[in-house]
């Protein structure tokens, strides 16, 4: 039994980064599993079959070991396979079903979620957002398509700026928008209704990972009594913090920040770029899903509801040494 | 330019149009027009012009020079005092942050390292306007241990550090600090996680206006803060930005001013400057009235 090419190719555009962005990446990985089902040619044992599709899966996971959304969609349709029963046929069948299900609720997932988060969104609001996110957006699109939305101000996001990006998307949106530098935000936030932010991942006590600044932002509004809310699938939820996994958080190449020569005169100075940090949910007032809207401390009934399975696997240890070969055992 | 290099830049000009009384009362209008125009919470210019129309309106125009001196001399001494009494909360093995290129910030750094204190610093760039950039640059001449990092990741390093030290643009009647745009935001984190803040404040910086409750208007820029032309190109004809150039921290942030008289909390600026006046509140005549009696003195 080998891994089809299919798999391998949509693996490979993962590992490389050819693939990017929470959603996509989870999309791909259940989309692979899908083909790998229809793929299979072995004998018609479903022992055999469970255990190729185990492989698959490994292989998936181990294509960008700290996306939170793979792994999710991973188990995802996994999950299914564990709960089908029957012979090889049943089985494929129950994969295929699973990958295309998973498909169809994480594009459908962005339309729920900006249709809740555009009723939280009050008439006549400013909205703050920081970096760009697919899903908040979207939210404030259609809040401002409802008439509710008076300006939206937008961090530039150093060092990469993607603050620019979700100027242009709001602008080709008509929406009115002025960006502020990213040090702005406490000045500006005197002026804000609403703070509307995307998430990288979410841990199980509820707190938010997401593009360094969003911690201080969600303090500056606290500060400020003004609302902040997160917008994000189910499946940017971290399984692996329920067993207390730390969330990783990558520090990327400084020339991000500074020009490589200004490095390299500089040999007392270190620069540090973290991408992500990691807002406490006290500061959120609640997290926007396809599933609801829900308080953050809550989203452990995210995790139950919708990772059940996983959670099972992951109290036997950490999640590199899940071994999904158990299902052959139950 | 930080509040003090303009300061100085300010006398120079002045220093250097002492030769006749109408060229002064030029250079003199011209200044007081630039600082209400470009800089007008550079408190310490406002201090200045106040002052030098004082002398003029009492004294006349002789002794301009020695005058200008003297007060040169009075801020160069209170800028140091301020930052050699920042310097003594900074023990071994101190981790800092601070933001932006302050001259009295860069001289408590050179006190600490004359003083053989073993401290490391982190800095933040500064947006708009990257100072934090040059200050980086300094500290790495000084021999100091330096970390660089985005405004944006103020919070994160927080935990790290043991006290946070920073400079003023200006400093109001309740104490509150009009700073370089993200200071707010920098002690607001600094308060949450119990790090003690201090400001690096001459009393050439308390804007007396505020005394008699006007509020100080911050000036703020447009795009052309953020990017050059090429970026700007690249964007929506309709891209817009709001630049605010500094913002205003509340005392309640603030656990200590470093003045040339000492180390207070930042609600007993009355207390400080009854003690220094004399009188609280102090007489303080608006700027602009000044501005135009002088001028009219300098042409007769």
């Amino acid at each position: 039994m080998k891994i089809p090419d299919e798999v391998k190719i949509i693996g490979e555009d993962i590992r490389s980064m050819k693939i990017r962005g929470a959603g996509k990446i989870a999309r791909a990985a259940a989309k692979a599993l899908g083909l790998a089902a229809q793929k299979y040619s072995g004998p018609n044992n479903p022992e055999v079959f469970k255990k190729y599709m185990t492989m698959n899966a490994e292989y998936l996971l181990s294509t960008r070991p700290t996306a939170v959304s793979l792994p999710n969609a991973v188990f995802y349709v996994m999950n299914a396979l564990e709960k089908a029963s029957g012979n090889v046929d049943e089985l494929r069948s129950a994969v295929i079903e699973a990958s295309q299900r998973f498909i169809n609720e994480s594009l459908e997932a962005l339309k729920k979620i900006s249709e809740y988060g555009a009723n939280r969104i009050k008439d006549n609001s400013i909205v703050l957002t920081h970096c760009h996110s697919t899903a908040s957006v979207s939210v404030i699109i259609r809040a401002y398509e409802q008439g509710k939305i008076r300006k939206v101000y937008s961090t530039e996001t150093r060092p990469l700026y993607q603050g620019r990006i979700t100027t242009r998307q709001l602008l080709e949106h008509n929406v009115p928008v002025e960006q502020i530098p990213d040090s702005a935000v406490r000045y500006i936030m005197h002026e804000v209704d609403q703070v509307v932010i995307g998430a990288d991942t979410i841990a199980s006590n509820g707190a938010v990972v997401n593009k360094i600044g969003t911690s201080q932002i969600a303090l500056a509004a606290h500060e400020a009594r003004v609302r902040v809310f997160v917008a994000a699938e189910s499946y940017k939820f971290s399984p692996m913090t329920l067993i207390g996994e730390l969330v990783p958080i990558e520090f990327r190449d400084p020339t991000e920040i500074v020009p490589r020569e200004w490095i390299e005169k500089h040999h007392n100075v270190e620069v540090l770029n973290p991408v992500f940090d990691v807002t406490p949910p006290e500061y959120i007032d609640a997290i926007i899903t396809e599933h609801g809207v829900i308080p953050p401390q809550a989203a452990i009934f995210i995790l139950l509801e919708k990772m059940g399975w996983v959670l099972e696997k992951i109290k036997l240890g950490r999640l590199e040494k899940i071994r999904l070969e158990d299902l052959l055992e139950e | 330019m930080s509040s003090t290099e303009y300061l100085f830049k300010v006398i120079d000009r002045l220093l250097s149009n002492t030769s006749d009384p109408l060229s002064f009362s030029k250079i003199y209008k011209m200044i007081y027009d630039e600082v209400e125009k470009t800089r007008p919470v550079n408190t310490a210019s406002i201090n200045l012009l106040r002052e030098v129309g004082r002398y003029i309106l009492e004294n006349g125009f002789n002794g301009i020079s020695e005058f200008l001196d003297t007060l040169r001399r009075r801020y160069e001494d209170a800028c140091s005092e301020a930052a050699r009494i920042a310097a003594n909360r900074v023990v071994d093995d101190d981790v800092l942050m601070t933001m932006s290129n302050g001259v009295c910030l860069r001289r408590m750094f050179k006190f600490l390292v004359d003083e053989g204190i073993r401290f490391s610093v982190y800095v933040l760039e500064s947006r708009p306007g990257m100072e934090g950039l040059d200050l980086a640059s300094y500290l790495d001449r000084l021999g100091v241990k330096t970390y660089l990092i985005i405004d944006s990741a103020a919070r994160f390093f927080m935990k790290n550090v043991k006290k946070v030290i920073i400079g003023a643009e200006a400093i109001a009647v309740n104490g509150a600090v009009i700073g370089k745009v993200g200071t707010s935001l920098l002690c607001l984190v600094a308060n949450e996680s119990r790090v003690r803040v201090f400001v690096i404040a001459p009393l050439y910086k308390f804007s007396y206006e505020t005394l008699h409750g006007e509020l100080l208007e911050l000036p703020e820029g447009d795009w052309s803060y953020l990017m050059d032309e090429e970026i700007r190109s690249g964007l929506p004809e309709n891209y817009r930005a709001r630049v605010p150039l500094y913002d205003v921290t509340p005392p309640h942030l603030i656990d200590g001013l470093a003045t040339e008289y000492g180390l207070f909390a930042p609600q007993a600026i009355p207390a400080i400057i009854r003690q220094v006046y004399g009188e609280f509140p102090v007489r303080t005549e608006d700027l602009e009235i000044i501005v135009n009696r002088v001028i009219e003195v300098l042409s007769r």
